[in-house]
């Protein structure tokens, strides 16, 4: 009879495993039921910001090509990956490592706006409480779209998530003109519904709609409307409570810019990073390799600035010095740029200055060679809102004050070097012809936004290729440049072979 | 078990009454003697003695002596003892007939266990290779699973990372059947499904079963195959100590020729004419190995009583690695009780306790920019500069002066702390009733639970990884538990000629993965290691997972054999795993087998030459569990954003779901032959295998990246595996004296990808993270796994026009590289010219063992090796770059008045990937040498010792190999780390791997 019990004992503790086999993660997130509440929304759009500040977007790929594409910047290290040189040398196959990289990362940037947009269809709170938050998602989706269209022109058009794979899967290219139309009516959204003011810059306000708008028009070469959406924030300046740093050094200053008025929308890092995910990067490859000055561990040298840029940048320039470092410190010893190379004893230096704007005020860094810093990245500032306002108002009615006063407003600000106004350079200017009024005002971007990322897409609006890469340009002679294909990258061949309805690829590719 | 114990009673019960009848009749001639056994003299309890022809027969007593009564003369004596060879004596005038009995190598009686039950070996229908505890004794292991590699025909053994102290093992069953799951078999340790390893002197015997007719019974565990470990169990009589001590010294078999300090400065100043030599003098090889050592001891006593038996055991092992400050250290318990509670129940229980704890030094590293290509201390005392000092004036610790800011390797090695301390804990217990006559009702019960801890610690002394951040520290928790229930009936009955055996079970088990990290960095001191985390300024993410699965199943077997002529096996199992996708839940896997045992046959009976002969075929399905937990569903995933400086909450869609996920399925086929030769002198088994897996699951790179949202897991693959095997051996010489057996083994298995997704290429990575290149190896239809993907080379560029049909890199000058120009547009450009190059995996393996035996002493000379199979040389990729130290070899390198060379001008360059590279990776390694003595019997009585053996053993003395790395055993995973899919599909390349080392060993066993 004990037999028996130990038995019955044992197959009891035995069938004890019966399951359904349901899975219920805990520790994971299901779509399903997600969205409940406003701060619901505001989670799924700060997974957008997330995608924005990653290696693949903000970090390297999306943004150093932007660098090297300019004719202010080439690359440094000659033994960096073939992928940067290609941008730097315009022989960019379909298959470049650093579009591949970005363009998943990018739409996944605007899937995750399309999440969060379709998601706040599911919580119940009126539109006058969760419009606002929704609305940094229409701004975050056509700022993404905004990249896209610059760079490669016609390309997938997607505003909402996949559910009918097959459906989205054989979609045609979008026109550049309907992307356009698209992000034009998303910033509207956005300029409507986001608030005056936001804690903090990284988060878009209604001035970031707005100077959005501006810039786009500008783009698209609608100068009235870019004028009157500039003029508009500048209206606004009190309200958006904007205005230009008085120390150009300041914007460059990770511990003091969150405070900075002159910011509107900002990629945010905090010297944090969850791998690649948080990390900045560009300390690391703007930075001087070898050097010892800012206690990085030195750069990499990829990204440093031709030397022309140097030369031919006035010297009375504040904005200069405050872009460039000419000397960096090996071994205790501080070397001028043209011993650069041979001071630093990894022979990869190169002797040019390098920019500064990145490394100098870092902040945190919590990786080596800057890899992750404290920086705000200023995706537009006051000062790009003053120069567009000019800008355009110069095509729409030559000859302005109004247009001269914006310009020498950021003139202004150049000359108040370390908080003092010393020195006459630059100086305002006034009386200009319509075409030299364009041409000062293109040269004003180009130093005052130097290395800021915005120098190609200048040189594509204006179509001024074949003058800046010519023989006479800051880099010299660039023969890979072709006005025919050149101003738009190719779209990654595999994805064209994914969906071989996206075919042609872009002209030239 | 208990059938066997019933027989013995009855024989015992019968032999007593024939020595009444012989008592009674007539005193005649008497026969006493001893029995013992070869080679080490030891008596034999319990053998048998019979007279021949007569059902008159006797035991051996506790020692081993006998008495017997024999009509007369003429009379002859049959003495035999289960896994010895029998022998015939014919009495004459002998009264004392003393015998040795020689061990059976003949391996067809031997009981081979198989999934929830055990068959003769001649009745084994499958495939399965058997690994017995004398094969794991002859020589020193470092753990089970090593003893497994060269053994058996096809499996292949790798350890994850060359001789580094406590590293993974590696073990593939004919090839690999998948892609993103795990390729290593299931590991069932005394009927517990996915056990660790036990000790390999705690070990009875490993089965490794091959086919889907051994495996189909594990179900959706059951593609990779299955290794059933069978622990060392008490037997009733005298109880047994035994003592087993061995010391091994080692040292690594191979150092590169690096570049001395004025060689360097040579080299360097042509790249770069600028370039400031220090002024030291290291060889930062010399400084990083050392001798190695290992120490093992193992103490354990059995034994029992009539009712009760028991095992136990404990070992202690030590390894302090060739590399500096790497160390392993184990500790582990086993213990098994076995009770005849009453005549029909049986209660048992297996215990398992260890702890591992392992020192290391970052090895292997994926290379992730992120840490400067620079935390891994095998690769970088190589590249580092032989013209610097370990520390300089100032003390800081130097940073390389060519190439990426990374800390030198002895600094890392020594002021770095890399540590894993992990414990295992198993209980199984299991009780086994009779009902009624040949049934039997089988359950166990047991838990078993894994608790790894990992810290790293690099303290802000280190310069360029650790110093500009103040020094860095994370640790994290890995804890898994599992519950297992698992229930089964066996029937067994004859049925005239015939023999049937039925199984049927139901199973249960739970899974529970806990894990949680947390770092921080800027600490006040470096002496808090990973022990104190407040104490940085700065925390690191924490995280932490939790993840739980669990399968339910459903199986049955049968086993049918009629005359011992034919024999019929089918099995079934239907798994229902919580993995699986909504809608595809349950899986069933069927298998069927037949044998012909031929040999029995009557037509057969005068052929004397063939003593053994069997045909085997089976046909079945066996799974994969390639999704992983959750894996099916549509996913949230938190990322890393910040607003206003603050780190905030934010989630994204990242991947779709896919309710329809099935697991992978391996339809299998083996054909077999078995022959034994001359009273099975020669035994020879021949396996054919056709292993097709579908279902393949493959994460779906045709659905276009703009959807902006990771592609579900797909069922789109199909992959072949076919492959033959042989296993010969033979007993050469076998006498009193004097034996000597060979074994031999030899496989080789095809491998191809059928279907790939919509036959688009997958191009993948295994390169360090720092080479800053995204391509290496490819999965192509029609090719095998993991085939080695770039440019052709063609040797160095002249200068001048380029040869046809090659072409430079953008750039390339005379003495640079030249590639074969596949567009033929006389550029060299990644998208258009780069082919398959290589192919890491290997025609052929062997093993070959010879055993000699001469008196008490044994030899052991056991050769593995492998034909074919590329290595990819990503050592070189980095040594010829230029920012570097380098081999010598780049002393030949191109110039103007140097143009007869291979070795391209020494220059800066980009870290291509071409055939210049691909290295053949055959070798053939004489993997042990042993010589054994075992004490006479007359001098060990005298102390009290039941027997002593002394050995002395020789690993990887030496190899023979075209490969110009360090060791051809290579296995770098690159920026994947070591995850399954990774393992899968990358092969053959080398990078930082922890060095393969020599030993010398010296051994001693004490049994009293």
């Amino acid at each position: 009879m004990k037999t028996y019990k130990i038995l019955l004992l044992l197959i009891g503790v035995s069938i004890m495993g019966c399951s359904d086999l349901e899975e219920e993660p805990s520790g994971l997130l299901a779509p399903e039921g997600f969205f409940n509440s406003v701060a619901d929304i505001q989670t799924a759009v700060n997974g957008a910001y997330g995608h924005m500040t990653t290696e693949d977007f903000w970090g390297r790929k999306m943004s150093l090509p932007l660098m090297l594409r300019s004719d202010m910047v080439s690359i440094g290290d000659p033994t960096t990956s073939t992928r940067r040189i290609e941008h730097e040398e315009f022989n960019v196959p379909t298959d470049n490592g650093m579009i591949s990289g970005y363009w998943q990362r990018v739409y996944q940037v605007i899937a995750a706006a399309n999440q969060a947009i379709a998601g706040s269809a599911l919580v119940g709170a009126p539109d006058e409480q969760k419009n606002p938050v929704v609305a940094q998602a229409y701004f975050v989706r056509a700022f993404a779209y905004f990249h896209l269209v610059r760079q490669f022109g016609a390309i997938p058009y997607l505003d909402e998530p996949v559910t009918d794979a097959d459906a989205a899967g054989s979609i045609s290219k979008t026109s550049a003109a309907d992307v356009y139309t698209n992000i034009i009516s998303d910033l509207e959204f956005a300029k409507t519904w986001l608030p005056n003011t936001q804690a903090a810059r990284s988060i878009p306000a209604k001035s970031a709609a707005h100077s959005y708008l501006a810039l786009v028009y500008l783009t698209t070469g609608d100068y009235q409307s870019a004028y009157n959406e500039a003029k508009g924030v500048i209206d606004n300046e009190g309200t958006y409570n904007l205005g230009l740093e008085a120390d150009f050094q300041d914007l460059f200053d990770a511990t003091t810019i969150d405070g900075s008025l002159e910011p509107i929308f900002a990629l945010d890092f905090n010297g944090f990073s969850d791998g690649d995910t948080g990390r900045d990067y560009q300390a690391a490859l703007t930075g001087l390799r070898n050097d010892e000055q800012y206690d990085l561990g030195g750069g990499w040298s990829v990204a440093v600035p031709s030397l022309e840029v140097y030369n031919t940048w006035d010297g009375r320039d504040y904005r200069k010095a405050v872009s460039l470092d000419t000397t960096g410190v090996f071994n205790g010893v501080t070397q001028p740029y043209t011993v650069f190379k041979e001071s630093g004893a990894s022979g990869r230096g190169v002797n040019r200055p390098h920019i500064a704007k990145y490394t100098r005020n870092t902040g945190i860094t919590a990786t080596g060679n800057g890899r992750g810093s404290q920086q705000n990245y200023s995706m537009i500032r006051y000062a790009e809102v003053l120069l567009i306002a000019a800008e355009a108002l110069n095509e729409v009615s030559p000859g302005s004050t109004e247009a001269e006063g914006y310009l020498n407003r950021v003139r202004a600000r150049a000359r108040n070097s370390n908080g003092v106004t010393s020195g006459l350079f630059p100086a305002d200017i006034s009386g200009l012809s319509q075409s030299d009024f364009r041409d000062m005002v293109l040269e004003e971007r180009k130093w005052e936004l130097a290395f800021e990322f915005k120098r190609w897409y200048d040189i594509a609006r204006r179509r001024i290729g074949p003058q800046v890469f010519g023989a006479s340009g800051l880099e010299g002679a660039k023969p890979g440049f072709s006005e025919d294909q050149d101003y738009l990258y190719p779209l990654p061949a595999d994805e064209l072979a994914r969906n071989p309805n996206l075919m042609p690829n872009n002209p030239g590719y | 078990m208990q059938k066997q114990l019933r027989k013995a009673k009855v024989k015992w019960i019968s032999l007593s009454i024939f020595f009444l009848f012989g008592l009674a009749l007539n005193a005649q001639q008497t026969v006493t003697g001893k029995v013992s056994s070869s080679p080490n003299g030891l008596p034999l309890p319990g053998a048998n003695i019979l007279v021949k022809g007569t059902t008159q027969g006797a035991t051996t007593d506790f020692d081993g002596n006998y008495s017997i009564e024999v009509e007369d003369g003429t009379a002859v004596l049959v003495f035999s003892y289960i896994g010895f060879v029998p022998q015939e004596i014919t009495v004459g005038s002998q009264s004392v007939i003393n015998v040795t009995l020689l061990e059976d190598t003949n391996q067809l009686n031997e009981i081979v266990v198989v999934g929830y039950g055990s068959v003769k070996k001649s009745d084994v229908t499958g495939a399965v290779s058997s690994v017995k505890a004398k094969e794991l004794n002859a020589f020193p292991l470092l753990n089970a699973e090593q003893a497994l590699q060269g053994r058996a025909a096809g499996v292949v053994v790798q350890s994850n990372n060359g001789g580094e102290p406590g590293a993974p093992i590696n073990i593939k069953i004919r090839g690999n059947t998948s892609i993103n799951a795990s390729s290593n078999p299931l590991i069932v340790v005394d009927g517990f499904v996915g056990a660790t390893m036990p000790q390999p002197n705690d070990i009875a015997s490993m089965e490794i079963l091959k086919d889907a007719s051994a495996t189909a019974i594990y179900g959706s565990r059951g593609s990779n195959g299955v290794v059933l470990v069978t622990t060392k169990k008490g037997r009733s009589g005298k109880l047994t100590v035994e003592v087993n001590s061995n010391y091994s010294t080692q040292n690594t078999a191979n150092e590169l020729d690096l570049l001395n300090a004025d060689q360097f400065a040579t080299y360097q100043t042509a790249l770069n004419p600028g370039y400031a030599p220090g002024n030291a003098e290291t060889d930062w090889q010399d400084l990083l190995y050392r001798g190695g050592s290992v120490s093992n001891h193992q103490f354990s006593f059995s034994g029992g009583s009539e009712n009760v038996n028991f095992y136990a055991s404990t070992n202690y092992f030590k390894q302090e690695g060739v590399v500096i400050n790497s160390e392993f250290e184990r500790i582990s318990f086993l213990g098994n009780v076995d009770a005849q509670v009453t005549d029909k129940l049986k209660l048992g229980m297996n215990l398992f306790a260890n702890r591992g704890s392992q020192d290391g030094v970052p090895t292997q590293s994926t290379g992730e920019t992120a840490n400067g290509g620079g935390d891994d201390v095998i690769s970088l005392m190589f590249r580092f500069a032989p013209d610097l000092p370990i520390q300089d004036e100032n003390g800081i610790n130097t940073i390389n002066s060519v190439g990426d800011n990374v800390d030198n390797p002895y600094a890392i090695a020594t002021e770095s702390v890399n540590q894993t301390k992990r414990d295992d804990y198993r209980a199984n217990l299991y009780a086994s009733y009779d009902i009624l006559e040949g049934l039997n009702f089988k359950t166990t019960f047991g838990y078993s639970t894994r608790n790894e801890t990992f810290g790293l610690f690099r303290p802000s002394t280190l310069t360029e990884t650790a110093g500009p951040i103040g020094g860095s520290a994370a640790i994290e928790n890995f804890k898994r538990t599992s519950l297992l229930s698992e229930n089964y009936l066996t029937y067994n009955r004859e049925i005239g000629k015939g023999n049937l055996t039925l199984l049927a079970g139901y199973s249960y088990q739970k899974t529970n993965t806990q894990r949680f990290a947390a770092g921080a960095q800027g600490f006040t001191s470096d002496s808090f290691s990973f022990n104190n985390l407040g104490g940085g300024a700065v925390p690191l993410l924490p995280s932490s997972s939790f993840v739980e699965s669990e399968i339910q199943s459903q199986f049955g077997r049968l086993n049918f054999d009629w005359d011992d002529k034919y024999l019929l096996t089918a099995t079934v199992r239907r798994d229902g795993a919580s993995n699986f996708a909504a809608n595809e839940k349950y899986a069933i896997f069927p298998s069927g087998a037949i044998g012909w045992k031929v040999s029995n046959e009557d037509f057969m009976q005068n052929i004397e030459e063939i003593s053994n002969l069997k045909f085997r075929a089976s046909y079945g399905l066996t799974g994969n569990q390639a999704i992983g937990a959750y894996e099916s569903l549509a996913q949230f995933n938190n990322i890393y954003a910040v607003l206003n400086g603050q780190t905030v909450n934010a989630v994204f869609p990242e991947v779709a779901a896919n309710p329809n996920l099935k697991w992978e399925t391996s339809y299998q086929t083996n054909i077999g032959l078995d022959v034994g030769l001359l009273n099975n002198k020669v035994s020879l088994s021949l396996d054919y295998y056709n292993i097709d897996t579908r279902d393949l699951i493959i994460r779906e790179t045709s659905q276009p990246e703009y959807f902006g949202i990771l592609p579900s897991l797909k069922n789109v693959g199909e992959m072949n595996n076919k492959g033959f095997e042989i296993n010969l051996n033979t007993r050469n010489i076998s006498n009193e004296n004097f034996t000597w057996t060979t074994d031999l083994n030899w496989s080789t298995n095809k491998n191809e990808f059928v279907t790939l997704l919509d036959g688009e290429d997958i191009i993948l990575d295994a390169s360090p993270g720092y080479f800053n290149i995204d391509e290496t190896h490819i999965l192509r239809e029609g090719e095998a796994v993991g085939v080695f993907w770039g440019y052709e080379y063609q040797g160095v560029y002249q200068g001048g026009s380029l040869p046809e049909g090659t072409g430079i890199l953008p750039g390339a000058e005379a003495g640079d590289q030249l590639f074969t120009d596949l567009d033929g547009d006389g550029v060299i450009s990644p998208g258009d010219d780069k082919k398959i190059i290589g192919d890491p995996n290997p025609g052929w393996t062997f093993g070959f063992t010879n055993n000699f035996t001469y008196k008490n002493f044994d030899l052991n000379i056991f050769f593995q090796g492998v034909q074919g199979g590329d290595i990819m040389n990503l050592t070189n990729v980095q040594l010829f770059n230029g920012d570097s130290n380098a081999t010598t070899d780049v002393l030949n390198s191109w110039t103007p008045s140097n143009t007869n060379t291979d070795i391209p001008r020494a220059k800066l360059r980009g870290k291509e990937i071409s055939s210049r590279f691909v290295e053949d990776g055959s070798y053939i390694r004489l993997k042990n040498i042993a010589i054994g003595y075992n004490l006479p019997q007359d001098v060990i009585g005298k102390i009290g010792l039941e027997s002593v053996r002394i050995s002395v053993s020789a690993q990887n003395l030496f190899t023979i190999t075209d490969y110009s790395g360090l060791d051809p055993e290579v296995s770098y995973f690159g920026t994947g780390g070591q995850g399954n899919s990774e393992s899968n599909t990358t092969q053959g390349f080398d990078f930082g791997n922890y060095p393969t080392v020599r030993s010398f060993n010296f051994g001693v066993n004490l049994r009293f």
